[in-house]
């Protein structure tokens, strides 16, 4: 089957728009890392009386899919409370740019994270409200609920590939069920410890295939 | 379109595409004795032999020509060791094979072989002392290629070959050597008797020929079985009716490979060098992957842009009318970063941002100044946008 983008990834491909770096942001975030492939970093200039975003922009060590998806949601969320933007799911993201192919939704899963995460930032730093919830099952399985299965770009929560998830003092096992010749495999075993690894409290991250 | 994707797959020569036709049209016979249009047919088949057999030393016989060169490969690695009845059965190659060749041990491994995977230095180079050290009485199957496909290394199939006979005299029996040669076969000479090769594997569609045509070498008196099975033909190890307008379009296809054969090669390498020194010059922040110079093959071209993602220089490139591969694993349907470039010492991010173009004879100097050109920009662009800054100055 022939792996496309649609005309609108190009597009934003092409001509990203808010690309760059905010002097003095009020929050910034980066999603990702290069050795698991992209990295996404969002910077907020936010009204501290209305809460809304006056400004976004972003950089990225990525593909089109990742490049597409930051310009996408720095368009979506501009303007918007950050209550409205935290809100914005990778899902609209990805329906906004026309589709994805599934074996990139991951990238823009980081892309909306990267969004997420300044927002977060802000909400702590300036807001006082506090997101990091305790290291439990509840936080672990959220969190995994990012980490898509490339063949269908489904979180693999959702598929039912998690079949076990153990927290002992910040050391966390994932028990998964995926076909040990599958070519996935691997990559999906560096996107769960990436993603449970930044949990607050985690010590250390072992992903069992059973 | 400027295509510098060559050791994907090549554009079909204008003469490669009439041969074919009149093949086609005039030669549709099936190979038999006697009627003119079958003998003819059988000759067609014949002249194809015994042209890829003389430019690499061998007889006619000793040639057949498969439906690709992955299934060239299958035969001689299935058929080669099958022939073979030693206990506790050895296969040997490397890490940085073709992935048909690696998909076949993987698949012995599973019915019981034991694969060694040789490595290889930073530039791709076999360690012919490990090679030396795995080689014992249970060896049935060595395969190893003649250029890298990935970074272009031009192997050291000589000195392998001698010590695949070196083991094999130790072993009292021939151990079989196999050698990928697709990706070689553009830019190097072949002399069967000077590797000691057992087996050779072609593929037309990388020389300018057709897709769905490979040829493979068979050395009198190497043990082999055949994997398919069905009526008769010029060889028991590819019956059915064969694909003469496929095979006659590779002969063509070989007959002008070798008709300019070295003067191509030293143009391709000129033009490869060409662009080697204006990434230098042009564009900070690179690493090449393979050998420099004379070590690499004469079309071939592998560097790494740093801090930027392979798939978005490919793809702005490809947008220029320029085609050109990455290892990235952005652009892999695996999501993995090149095996090769990984084996080679590379890291997630310098694989990440690998470019290969690999050049045919049909490229021009201007080709070459084009990609350059369009080139340099992208990689400033990609560059300023990314989160990864170049250190300090």
């Amino acid at each position: 089957m022939a792996i496309k983008y649609t005309a609108k990834v190009i597009e934003h491909f092409k001509s990203p728009h808010n690309i760059g770096v905010i002097e003095n942001a009020d929050a910034c975030a980066t999603e990702g890392s290069p050795a698991c492939g992209d990295e996404i970093t969002v910077y907020l200039k936010i009204n501290k009386a209305t809460d809304r975003i006056e400004d976004v922009k972003f950089q990225s060590y990525g593909c089109a899919s990742n490049i597409a998806t930051g310009s996408i949601i720095t368009d979506l969320a501009k303007g918007k409370t950050i209550d409205e933007a935290e809100a914005i799911t990778w899902k609209q993201a990805a329906d906004e740019l026309g589709g994805l192919p599934p074996v990139k939704m991951h990238c823009s899963v980081l892309a909306v994270d990267g969004l997420r995460s300044a927002i977060r930032k802000y909400k702590k730093e300036v807001k006082g409200i506090d997101y990091d919830s305790t290291l439990d099952v509840k936080t672990v399985t959220e969190e995994l609920k990012h980490v898509l299965w490339p063949p269908v770009g489904v979180d693999i929560i959702t598929l039912k590939l998690v079949k076990y998830i153990g927290i002992d003092q910040g050391a966390v096992k994932v028990e998964i069920s995926i076909n040990s010749d599958d070519k996935f495999l691997d990559p999906t075993i560096n996107e769960i410890v990436e993603h449970v690894s930044k949990i607050r409290g985690v010590k250390s991250v072992n992903v069992e295939n059973v | 379109m400027i295509y510098l994707d060559n050791f994907r797959s090549t554009m079909v020569a204008p003469e490669v595409w009439e041969t074919m036709r009149t093949a086609a049209i005039d030669e549709y016979a099936v190979p038999a004795a006697f009627t003119q249009c079958g003998t003819g047919a059988a000759e067609l088949i014949e002249r194809a032999q015994d042209r890829l057999a003389t430019a690499i030393g061998a007889s006619q016989n000793e040639v057949v020509f498969t439906g690709s060169g992955t299934e060239a490969i299958n035969i001689a690695l299935w058929g080669g060791v099958w022939a073979q009845t030693v206990d506790k059965p050895e296969i040997v190659t490397s890490e940085i094979e073709y992935p048909a060749t690696l998909a076949v041990y993987r698949a012995l491994e599973k019915e019981g072989y034991k694969a060694h995977y040789i490595k290889v230095d930073g530039e791709g180079m076999y360690d012919l002392d490990q090679l030396s050290s795995v080689l014992n009485e249970h060896t049935v199957m060595v395969s190893m290629m003649g250029v890298n496909h990935m970074i272009g290394t031009i192997e050291p199939l000589a000195q392998a070959g001698t010590i695949v006979a070196e083991a094999s005299q130790r072993a009292g029996r021939r151990i079989p050597f196999h050698v990928d040669f697709a990706s070689a076969l553009q830019t190097q000479r072949l002399d069967v008797d000077a590797v000691k090769a057992d087996l050779v594997s072609f593929s037309s569609n990388k020389i300018h020929g057709p897709k769905g045509v490979g040829a493979l070498y068979v050395r009198k008196g190497t043990k082999i079985r055949p994997i398919t099975f069905g009526s008769e033909s010029y060889s028991p190890l590819v019956p059915g009716t064969p694909n003469t307008m496929g095979i006659a379009g590779f002969d063509k296809a070989v007959e002008l490979l070798y008709a300019t054969f070295d003067k191509d090669v030293e143009r391709m390498r000129g033009l490869t060098n060409r662009l080697a020194a204006g990434i230098r010059e042009h564009v900070p922040h690179i690493l090449l992957n393979g050998p420099d110079s004379a070590g690499r093959a004469a079309s071939h071209l592998c560097y790494s842009f740093l801090f930027i993602e392979g798939e978005a220089i490919m793809m702005f490139l490809d947008m220029d009318g320029i085609v050109v591969d990455t290892g990235s694993a952005c652009a892999a349907a695996t999501l993995k970063p090149n095996y090769i470039l990984m084996a080679i010492g590379r890291n997630h991010e310098q694989a990440h941002g690998s470019i290969r173009f690999t050049l045919s004879r049909y490229n021009t100097e201007a080709d070459v100044d084009t990609a350059l050109a369009k080139l340099i920009p992208i990689v400033e662009r990609l560059r300023a946008q990314s989160t990864i800054r170049p250190p300090a100055q």
